[in-house]
């Protein structure tokens, strides 16, 4: 289901129309989330300059992997109905409370659904990390350690899941996250063409681009 | 006389008149004065906040001045509730606009929004009017610093200085007099509309 077929090009999901990856993870008393930005139509590659990560406000991120449109389309719909909460209840929206909207407003088009798969990522009142992942229709996966959505998500979890460290200070974090998008996305032809890393501490958030492979 | 005209909203009385909103009207002059005065840099406004008990708990946020979107504002005078209804329509209208089109909603575009909202409740559905008046202030690139009044018949005008609430009638000769005199000076007249 949900398969396009373009003249000249074999079945593809359209999830994977377009290319992306991400990947949040939690550290000591910081949260990294890190982005691909490659578009593409398929094989060919259209932008280089595509982020997927969008800041809420200064302690809530929120990646969008998937179909392009959608995401863009989610970005906004999101900043509406955020800026919606904070005129009405006059605080900010936490990342949980943020990332249960997200998983809401997806389940309403439960059967014609945004083709994205998001990451929320963000610090709680405690400054304490926040994760938190879901699917097409919202449903959340809640952890401390790391999530990932995209088309690299195989060679991503295979990443995380061996450098991963509990507790990793903001500087290492960063390390981290970078050494594991870069590898994963080199391994895949629909991500990559340039990555964004933001590190998010009580602090600030420290937003850097990454050189990587351009094929 | 005027008694079998009244109790409808929808109907015009023979002299021409809807008297439940002038009654809404009415209802205004008993809430607190709120002034706005335009200058050359921006838009002040100030209310009179009626403190009814001391016993009432401290409010979390303002009865009179709402935030409506990034680049607009309004006070109220009148009945709260129905205030709130109409300041999250002015909410809605200008998050949707702004997701519409990217852009920031024009000033009295927000304004006619409401304002259409409240008309409605003077031609259809026998319900009553809202007993709110309003003071939009807010800014954007076509036309600068703006600031609107608008009643419960669903009429706004722009204006460069106005009074709402209680006493408004001094506070607009005042302002008549003193306005234009030294633009900057809003404090001060602020002052004076105050008393």
């Amino acid at each position: 289901k949900y398969q396009v077929q373009i003249s000249e090009a074999r079945k593809m999901s359209i999830l994977e129309y377009n290319g992306a990856a991400i990947i949040a993870m939690g550290g000591k008393d910081c949260v990294g989330i890190a982005c691909d930005t490659r578009l593409g139509a398929q094989a060919q590659t259209v932008s280089c300059d595509f982020r997927k990560v969008f800041k809420m406000n200064d302690r809530t991120f929120v990646g969008l992997a998937g179909l392009a449109t959608d995401v863009l389309t989610m970005n906004n719909l999101l900043k509406f109905r955020q800026n919606l909460y904070e005129l009405r209840e006059e605080r900010q929206l936490t990342p949980k409370v943020f990332s249960n909207l997200l998983s809401n407003l997806l389940y309403e088009k439960r059967f014609g659904p945004y083709f994205i798969e998001p990451v929320v990522a963000g610090l709680d009142e405690n400054n304490k990390p926040f994760l938190s992942g879901m699917d097409l229709i919202g449903a959340p996966v809640y952890t401390d350690d790391f999530v990932v959505s995209g088309t690299a998500t195989a060679n991503m979890y295979g990443m995380c899941e061996t450098l991963y460290k509990k507790d990793m200070e903001p500087e290492e974090l960063f390390e981290t996250l970078s050494q594991a998008l870069l590898a994963s996305v080199d391994r895949d032809a629909l991500s990559g063409w340039g990555a964004v890393v933001h590190i998010v501490t009580k602090d600030g958030v420290i937003s850097r681009e990454l050189k990587g492979r351009r094929d | 006389m005027a008694r079998r005209y009244d109790s409808s909203t929808t109907t015009f009385s023979p002299e021409g008149r809807l008297h439940q909103v002038e009654y809404a009207i009415e209802a205004i002059n008993n809430a607190g004065t709120c002034v706005g005065i335009l200058a050359k840099d921006g838009v002040v406004m100030a209310s009179e906040k009626k403190v009814t008990s001391s016993l009432l708990a401290p409010a979390k946020s303002s009865e009179k001045t709402y935030k409506l979107c990034q680049h607009a504002a309004c006070n109220v005078a009148g009945l709260t509730a129905d205030a709130n209804i109409l300041i999250d329509q002015a909410r809605l209208r200008a998050g949707r606009y702004a997701y519409q089109y990217c852009e920031a909603i024009p000033v009295e575009q927000l304004v006619e929004h409401v304002c259409n909202y409240k008309q409605a409740y003077t031609q259809y559905g026998g319900l009553r009017p809202f007993g709110v008046a309003f003071l939009f202030a807010g800014y954007d690139t076509h036309y600068g610093f703006q600031l609107y009044q608008s009643d419960p018949s669903g009429n706004y005008s722009g204006w460069k200085a106005t009074v709402i609430g209680a006493n408004n009638q001094a506070g607009k000769s005042f302002l008549k007099n003193e306005y234009g005199a030294k633009k900057e000076d809003e404090d001060e007249k602020m002052k004076g509309c105050e008393e």
